[in-house]
């Protein structure tokens, strides 16, 4: 249930950390996993050589995917399945991530809401 | 659709029930109610919570390890080209095989509670050591009731039936009580008394 001011971590390696979601993309008021939400980048990763290399920075305003909710999702066999925080993925308007790695698990519901190269970029799917 | 383990009581959790929790490790942990997931959350731990199987088995009170069991479990994980009488032979196998744990589970919890008879024997010995007056005591209080009658009878008739029922009323419940104590709480006095 990620809504207006809502903060999600950021697991791609497109230079942001945390986001704050500004509008959910979908009708309604909140997004689940699977749905796109536009955000704002409000920390990014810092260093040396890492700034330069990110392609994203501070205040930018993204589209982005969320992968991982702390509401429960429901399973189509009656099971609920809750992560441990809330994630999203980068991505453009075309739906394409703007990382190239995403770094965590992500829900197996991407693939289903039609992120199959989000899914297929993921180390794990639960 | 497969019926899982919950993490914390080691119970079975069916479809359409529990809490399936992902930590960001990629870990799955699954919990049949909300009681276990509850228990998780405040970062219990199960192998020392007391209702749970992980504590049983670590604590004793149930049988870890069953040969009969590491028959089937010990089986490569190969899969095996379909034969009907391999599955026949193997559905038989698994009956037999569970039949057997069941009965060997029952035998180690009987064998586990079995020693307390001669521990209450000890008990209630060391008590009427101790209480030695006590009992005394309530001889001389058998002594007594049988002369209460006697003198009931003399008084008078309209007290006559009056004075005899709670005499006879009061012999009831001390020997009812005397009775439960020999054959129960004997040994629950003697842990009391600790």
């Amino acid at each position: 249930m990620i809504g207006l001011k809502g903060m999600l971590k950021v697991i791609d390696n497109s230079g942001a950390t945390l986001a704050e979601c500004i509008r959910v993309v979908r009708a309604g008021q909140f997004a689940s996993v699977g749905d796109e939400v536009v955000v704002v980048v409000k920390k990014s990763r810092t260093g040396p050589n890492i700034a330069t290399a990110n392609k994203v920075k501070r205040g930018d305003i993204h589209h982005a995917v969320v992968v991982r909710t702390k509401f429960p999702l429901r399973r189509a066999d009656g099971r609920y399945v809750r992560f441990d925080d809330n994630a999203c993925v980068l991505v453009n308007k075309d739906r394409e991530p703007v990382g190239t790695r995403i770094l965590s698990v992500v829900a197996n519901e991407l693939r289903m809401k039609n992120h199959t190269k989000l899914a297929s970029l993921a180390p794990r799917t639960v | 659709m497969r019926v899982f383990t919950c993490y914390f009581c080691s119970g079975p959790v069916y479809p359409g029930h529990g809490m399936m929790f992902v930590r960001n490790d990629s870990k799955v942990f699954r919990f049949c109610r909300s009681k276990c997931h509850k228990n998780f959350k405040m970062k219990r731990n199960p192998r020392k919570v007391a209702w749970t199987k992980s504590y049983r088995k670590a604590h004793g009170k149930e049988m870890v390890y069953d040969k009969a069991l590491a028959v089937s479990a010990a089986r490569r994980n190969v899969p095996v080209r379909y034969d009907r009488n391999v599955v026949a032979t193997t559905l038989t196998a698994m009956k037999r095989s569970a039949h057997i744990h069941a009965k060997r589970e029952r035998m180690f919890v009987k064998k586990r509670l079995s020693g307390k008879k001669s521990q209450q024997l000890s008990e209630a010995q060391k008590l009427v050591g101790q209480n030695v007056p006590q009992f005394a005591e309530k001889e001389t209080v058998e002594e007594k009731e049988p002369s209460e009658p006697q003198e009931a009878q003399v008084v008078s008739d309209e007290e006559y039936a009056m004075d005899e029922e709670p005499a006879e009323a009061v012999k009831v419940p001390v020997a009812a009580t005397k009775k439960r104590k020999n054959k129960k709480s004997r040994g629950e006095g003697a842990m009391d008394m600790d």
